[in-house]
């Protein structure tokens, strides 16, 4: 029932955009010298690109991210740059994802990037990607900076990863 | 790592800033806009990578002028 619940909530933020802003104005805030900043001097050209999405994008072969859990699910799973869109799935009760079901570029643009990296636009889409959900709260929060997070980071700077595209879906 | 954010809720940025966000005004769910339209999502995509290297300070907010459905895009291909 909660379930249901969720994602008919999710539906009336997607379609009433008043509901998000007022949600996001309730947030904690921090201000923004406490947020880091990194620089790179890697011409986008030459650049190589990853895409982290939190839009509950993972492969169908992959375990579904845990919705019972009211603090959502922390982990992340690993998406290859060279994958089938028809591979990918989304699991997620937080958002309306009816037009992602359909084509998942417009949360996660893998498609769209690859085609960047063959007109010369980037340099190379990065050999893996990130799929992850929002709605992470508690103890999943704790979570996501302490394990999560750092794993994500330590994979991508294995990969050679010069920029991230961020999608918080 | 040099990151920067797509979403569709400009005030979520203003309250957690990230080191850059690109806001587009699109509807929840649907941050490169609508499905199948490849140009639509190059062009966001595309704005999304410039801020990548005209940022220049933490918490850097750019805010792409299309609006839902009424926009015309520019294939940046």
């Amino acid at each position: 029932m909660r379930r249901i619940w969720n994602r008919l909530v999710a539906m009336a933020y997607a379609r009433l955009p008043f509901l998000s802003r007022w949600a996001a104005r309730r947030l904690p805030g921090h201000a923004a010298r406490a947020v880091p900043w990194a620089t790179r001097p890697v011409p986008i050209p030459q650049a190589t690109v990853a895409l982290v999405t939190l839009a509950g994008v993972h492969l169908k072969t992959q375990l579904p991210f845990d919705m019972q859990n009211p603090d959502g699910d922390a982990s992340f799973r690993i998406i290859p740059g060279t994958v089938n869109p028809a591979d990918l799935t989304i699991t997620h009760d937080y958002y309306d994802h009816t037009a992602a079901d359909r084509d998942v570029n417009v949360v996660f643009p893998i498609e769209r990037l690859r085609e960047f990296a063959v007109a010369g636009w980037i340099g190379n889409t990065a050999p893996r990607h990130i799929g992850a959900m929002g709605h992470i709260l508690g103890a999943e929060e704790r979570r996501l900076v302490a394990e999560s997070g750092p794993a994500i980071a330590r994979l991508l700077r294995e990969d050679g990863v010069d920029y991230v595209v961020l999608v918080p879906g | 790592m040099p990151t920067v954010v797509v979403g569709v809720i400009r005030e979520m940025f203003e309250r957690t800033p990230a080191p850059r966000s690109v806001v587009v005004r699109f509807r929840l769910g649907q941050v490169f806009g609508e499905p199948d339209q490849r140009v639509q999502q190059r062009a966001i995509l595309a704005d999304a990578l410039s801020v990548l290297i005209t940022a220049r300070q933490a918490g850097t907010i750019v805010e792409l002028p299309y609006r839902w459905k009424r926009s015309v895009y520019a294939d940046p291909l």
